[in-house]
C-alpha cells in the first residue's frame, strides 16, 4: 500500500507537469488548430532561459524564472507571427503547418543541442530539493512546488479565459471563428495572444524538469507528444478536459508499474491512449473528435 | 638538354617518395563517449589519449612518422558508433582505434574484424567484448570485478537480500546477471531488479517499486551520470540500505553526489599522486581519473604494437602487423604496471574494494590480479 501512495504521489507531480504542457498546447489547439509541436521546443527553450538567467546573467532564482517565462511567451508569439501566419497567408493546408512545426521542433532542438550540448544543464535551487516526508510518502519541496504551480496556472488561466476581454476574444475565436471575425475581431492577433499565453504555461513546466534534472535540448518532444495525448483524452476545446488529461497520464504512468515491470510504462500510456479514443472519442469533456481535426 | 633534366627531375622524385610516404602520419580512430551521460568519462579517455600521442611524437613518433588521432564521438549510442567506425576505416583508412563501452564497441567489433583494423577497449567491460577477433581489452571484464564485489558483500560485509536498478543496455545487464550469479552463489538472494534508460533522469518510479521490496543492499548496475541520479533519487524515496556499484562510479558526478556517500564499491588501481595524474591536472585543469591512464596506456600499447610491426614488416603498417604484434609481445609495461593480455583478448588486475566517503573511496582491501 506505501508503494501504491509513493506512487500516486510521484503521478501527481508528473501529472502535473503533462498538465501544464497540456493547458497551454489544447489552449493552442483549441484556438488556432494548429498542431504545435513546436510546443515541445518552446519548453525546451524555457528551461534554457531559466539557465541562462541564473548561471550566466547570475540572476536570482526568481528573476530567472520570470525572465524564462517572458521569453517562453515571446518565443511562442514569433513562432505564430513568423512562421505559421506566413504560411496561412499562402494558403497552406493544415498538414503543412504540422510539417513546419515538425521541422521547427527538430531545428530548435539540435540548435540547442550545438550550443549548450546534449549534456543536461544543472540548476542551483537550494532547499528547494530537500526531501518531505508525508506518512510513507517521500516528496521534495519541488514536487509540492509542481504541484501548486499546475493548479495555479490552471485556476489562472480559467479567470484569464472568463473574465478578461482578451480571454473572451480567444474563447470567442476558439468557439466560432467566423463569428468572432463578423463582429471584428482581428484573428491574427488573437492567434498571437494565445501563442503567448499558452506558450507561458509550457514555461514552468520546462523550468520545473530543468530544476528537478537539468535542462536538456531533446526532453520537449515527450513532453508535447504527451500534452496532445492529454488534450485529445481531455476532449478537444476543454481546459480543464486538458488539465485532467495531463494529470490521469501522469497518474496512468506511474500507478501502471505497480504491479507490472517498469520497462511497460510507455506502453501502458499509449495502450490506454489508443483503447480511449476508439471507446470514447469525445475524450473526458470536448466536442467529438472529426478526422479533420487530427 | 631537356632529356637530361627530366632524367634529373625523375631521379629525385624517385629519391624523395619513399621518404615523404614515411613522413606521412599515422592516423588512428577514437570512438568515445565525448557528449551525453557519460561525457565525463570522455574528457579523461580524449586527454589521456591526447597526452600519449603527444609524448610519443615529441620523442620522434613511430618509426619516425608522427601518430595523429581521429576522435569520434558514441555519445553511448552503438548506431553513432558503427557510422564513426565506418568513417575511420573508408576515409581516413585507419590500422587501429581506440574504443569505448560495451555496446558500442561490439557493434563496431565486426567491421574492425572485417576490414582487419584493431580495436583496443578501454572502458567497457561487458564479458561478451572478450574472445573477438581483432578486439582486445586493455581492462577486465566486468564478471571478474563483480565476483571481487559480491565475495566482499556476502562474506565480509554478510549482505542477504539485494534488490537491483539496472541500465537496460548491454553493460548494465551484462554487470546485473554476473551480481545474480555471484551474489547468490555467496549465499544471497536478489529480490527483485527494475531496468532504466541509461539517457533517463527520472528514476523514481522504478525506485519506489524497489523499495517495497525490502532487502537490505540496493546494487546499482549502470554507469555515467546516471548513478548519481539514482543515488540522490533513492536517498530522497527514504530508500535507507546501503548501496553498490563497480567502478563504473569513479566519476566526478557520483563521488560528489549527497546521495553516493557510503556506496560500496570496486575500484581498479589509480593513483591521483601519480606524475601522470600530475601532468594531466596541470593540463587540462581538472583531476584526472583511472579511464585517463586507461586511453594513455592504450595509446601506447598501439605505439609499442605498431613499432615492432614496422620493423617486422620492412616499414610497413597495417592492422593486422599491428594484430600479430600485440599476439607476440602479450605483455606490455604501462604507467600501471605489467600489463598481460590473457588469452580471451582482456586484461586482468588489482582490484579494490572500498567505501565511499567524502567524495573519495576508502579502500579496505586490494584483491590481486586474477584471484
Amino acid at each position: 500500500m506505501d508503494l501504491a501512495l509513493q506512487l500516486l504521489a510521484t503521478g501527481l507531480v508528473v501529472g502535473s507537469l503533462y498538465a501544464l504542457c497540456a493547458i497551454g498546447w489544447g489552449l493552442i489547439y483549441g484556438t488556432t488548430l494548429h498542431f504545435h509541436v513546436a510546443h515541445g521546443a518552446v519548453f525546451a527553450l524555457a528551461a534554457y532561459y531559466a539557465y541562462v538567467g541564473q548561471k550566466l546573467l547570475h540572476l536570482p532564482l526568481v528573476a530567472a524564472v520570470l525572465l524564462a517565462i517572458v521569453g517562453a511567451a515571446v518565443s511562442g508569439l514569433l513562432i505564430d507571427l513568423l512562421l505559421y501566419q506566413q504560411l496561412e497567408r499562402r494558403g497552406a493546408f493544415r498538414t503543412s503547418l504540422f510539417i513546419a512545426s515538425l521541422g521547427l521542433l527538430i531545428l530548435l532542438e539540435n540548435v540547442l543541442a550545438i550550443v549548450f550540448t546534449p549534456d543536461p544543464m544543472r540548476m542551483d535551487i537550494g532547499a528547494l530539493n530537500t526531501a518531505v516526508i508525508i506518512g510513507p510518502v517521500f516528496l521534495t519541496y519541488l514536487h509540492i512546488l509542481t504541484v501548486a504551480l499546475a493548479v495555479g496556472g490552471y485556476v489562472a488561466l480559467v479567470l484569464f479565459l472568463k473574465r478578461s476581454r482578451w480571454g473572451q476574444a480567444i474563447r470567442a475565436v476558439s468557439s466560432a471563428p467566423e463569428m468572432a471575425r463578423t463582429v471584428g475581431i482581428d484573428l491574427n492577433r488573437v492567434h498571437l495572444l494565445t501563442y503567448a499565453v499558452g506558450s507561458a504555461l509550457a514555461a514552468p513546466a520546462g523550468i520545473l524538469v530543468a530544476m528537478d534534472v537539468g535542462a536538456e535540448p531533446f526532453r520537449g518532444t515527450r513532453f508535447v507528444l504527451l500534452a496532445s495525448v492529454g488534450v485529445i483524452m481531455g476532449g478537444i476545446g476543454s481546459i480543464p478536459g486538458a488539465m485532467l488529461g495531463g494529470i490521469f497520464l501522469g497518474l496512468l504512468e506511474n500507478l501502471g508499474i505497480w504491479k507490472l515491470p517498469s520497462e511497460w510504462q510507455a506502453a501502458i500510456s499509449f495502450g490506454v491512449f489508443l483503447v480511449f479514443i476508439v471507446l470514447r472519442p469525445r475524450g473526458f469533456f470536448g466536442r467529438t473528435i472529426h478526422s479533420a481535426e487530427i | 638538354m631537356l632529356k637530361r633534366f627530366a632524367l634529373l627531375v625523375s631521379l629525385f622524385v624517385l629519391a624523395i617518395t619513399p621518404a615523404a610516404a614515411q613522413q606521412a602520419p599515422i592516423k588512428i580512430g577514437a570512438i568515445l563517449p565525448l557528449t551525453g551521460s557519460g561525457a565525463s568519462y570522455g574528457v579523461w579517455m580524449k586527454g589521456g589519449t591526447e597526452m600519449a600521442a603527444e609524448e610519443i611524437n615529441a620523442a620522434g613518433g613511430i618509426g619516425g612518422r608522427k601518430l595523429e588521432v581521429v576522435y569520434e564521438d558514441h555519445a553511448a549510442d552503438a548506431s553513432k558508433a558503427v557510422n564513426a567506425m565506418r568513417r575511420l576505416v573508408e576515409v581516413e583508412k585507419i590500422p587501429f582505434t581506440l574504443t569505448s563501452y560495451s555496446a558500442p564497441t561490439l557493434a563496431i567489433q565486426p567491421i574492425g574484424a572485417q576490414n582487419k583494423v584493431v580495436m583496443m577497449n578501454g572502458g567497457g567491460q561487458s564479458d561478451n567484448l572478450a574472445n573477438k577477433d581483432y578486439l582486445y581489452n586493455n581492462i577486465p571484464v566486468v564478471s571478474n570485478e563483480v565476483g571481487v564485489l559480491c565475495d566482499w558483500l556476502t562474506k565480509e560485509k554478510k549482505f542477504k537480500a539485494a534488490v537491483m536498478i539496472v541500465a537496460n543496455d548491454e553493460a548494465g545487464r551484462n554487470s546485473a546477471k554476473s551480481f545474480r550469479e555471484r551474489f547468490t552463489a555467496g549465499g544471497g538472494k536478489v529480490l527483485a531488479e527494475e531496468q532504466i534508460a541509461l539517457d533517463g533522469n527520472d528514476f523514481r518510479a522504478q525506485l519506489a517499486k524497489l523499495k517495497a521490496q525490502g532487502g537490505d543492499l540496493l546494487f546499482i548496475s549502470s554507469y555515467g551520470r546516471n548513478v548519481a541520479i539514482v543515488a540522490d533519487q533513492a536517498r530522497e524515496l527514504g530508500i535507507t540500505i546501503p548501496m553498490a556499484a563497480t567502478s563504473w562510479v569513479q566519476i566526478p558526478e557520483v563521488l560528489k553526489a549527497k546521495g553516493a556517500q557510503g556506496l560500496l564499491t570496486t575500484r581498479l588501481p589509480f593513483s591521483p599522486d601519480s606524475p601522470f595524474a600530475r601532468k594531466f591536472k596541470e593540463r587540462y585543469k581538472t583531476d584526472a581519473g583511472f579511464f585517463a591512464v586507461q586511453y594513455y596506456s592504450g595509446t601506447r600499447i598501439f605505439a609499442a604494437a605498431a613499432e615492432a610491426a614496422m620493423k617486422k614488416g620492412g616499414g610497413k603498417l597495417d592492422g593486422e602487423g599491428v594484430k600479430n604484434a600485440i599476439e607476440s609481445i602479450k605483455a606490455f609495461d604501462t604507467i600501471s604496471g605489467k600489463l598481460v593480455f590473457q588469452p580471451n583478448h582482456a586484461a586482468v588486475m588489482d582490484i579494490e574494494v572500498g567505501v565511499l566517503k567524502d567524495g573519495k573511496v576508502e579502500v579496505e582491501k586490494i584483491i590481486k590480479a586474477g584471484q
